[in-house]
């Protein structure tokens, strides 16, 4: 019998916002330490640990990062807060 | 035709620079961590170039990465879950001592705040909340800069 271990929803989620970072930072043309020196980090690894889907990105850095990335601050956090707050993006923009 | 499995020979070797007996290490400090209830679990994953990281996950249902222990060149780094740089150490040695350090930190840092938000709470409602708070509030007001001291 093969018993199936779902990954939490929460972790799950930090996977996908972490995959879609990677696929920004990408379109930007930066390596993980570019994107680190431009976001004023002494170490590349917090990178790593967000787009591994372990890390979240701060909110306090939120635009620093949007800007790093060449996105729109406001839609990038929209977008972040879709995958790190679920409920709390569904109660503020889809209005249910 | 055979429907076995063949499972690889021997472990994947380790990304350069990186030694088993520092791989090792760093999973006994996070063993150690989560054994003795300061985290749920702890992942394995590697950087862009290749340099792995150990995550301590803290408690459920949001298992927010609590420390991340990167190496660096020969360099051991712990982050929080924010970015933080807590630690950098050159010896692994002293790396499992390092992460618990870390983590008692963190706890004194979480239960300082919370010390500090009913210390404001108690003051906005002092009148009202007295006879019930008295006790537990002289402690916590006692405790509180100690607490953000270790911090």
């Amino acid at each position: 019998m093969q018993i199936a271990r779902a990954e939490p929803q929460s972790k799950v989620l930090r996977k996908q916002a972490g995959a879609w970072l990677k696929v920004l930072r990408a379109r930007a043309g930066l390596s993980q330490i570019q994107l680190a020196e431009v976001l004023g980090f002494k170490y590349y690894t917090f990178v790593s640990q967000v787009e591994n889907g372990f890390g979240r990105v701060p909110i306090e850095s939120m635009e620093a990062w949007a800007r790093a990335l060449g996105a729109e601050p406001s839609g990038f956090a929209r977008h972040l807060l879709s995958y790190y707050e679920p409920e709390l993006h569904r109660l503020l923009f889809k209005g249910k | 035709m055979s429907k076995v499995v063949k499972f690889p020979d021997r472990a994947p070797p380790l990304p350069e620079g990186w030694q088993a007996d520092d791989m090792q290490k760093v999973i006994a400090a996070c063993s150690s961590a989560v054994a003795v209830g300061e985290a749920s679990t702890w992942e394995i994953g590697v950087t862009e170039l290749g340099d792995p990281q150990v995550y301590l996950m803290g408690s459920p249902p949001d298992y927010n990465c609590i420390l991340c222990i990167s190496r660096v060149g020969r360099r051991f780094v712990i982050e929080d879950g924010e970015g933080h740089v807590l630690v950098e150490q050159d010896s692994p040695r002293q790396l499992a001592e390092q992460a618990l350090t870390a983590l008692r930190r963190r706890k004194a840092a979480l239960l300082a705040k919370v010390a500090v938000a009913w210390h404001a709470f108690r003051e906005a409602f002092e009148e009202k909340t007295e006879a019930l708070t008295g006790e537990t509030m002289e402690a916590l007001v006692h405790l509180a800069p100690q607490l953000a001291a270790l911090a």
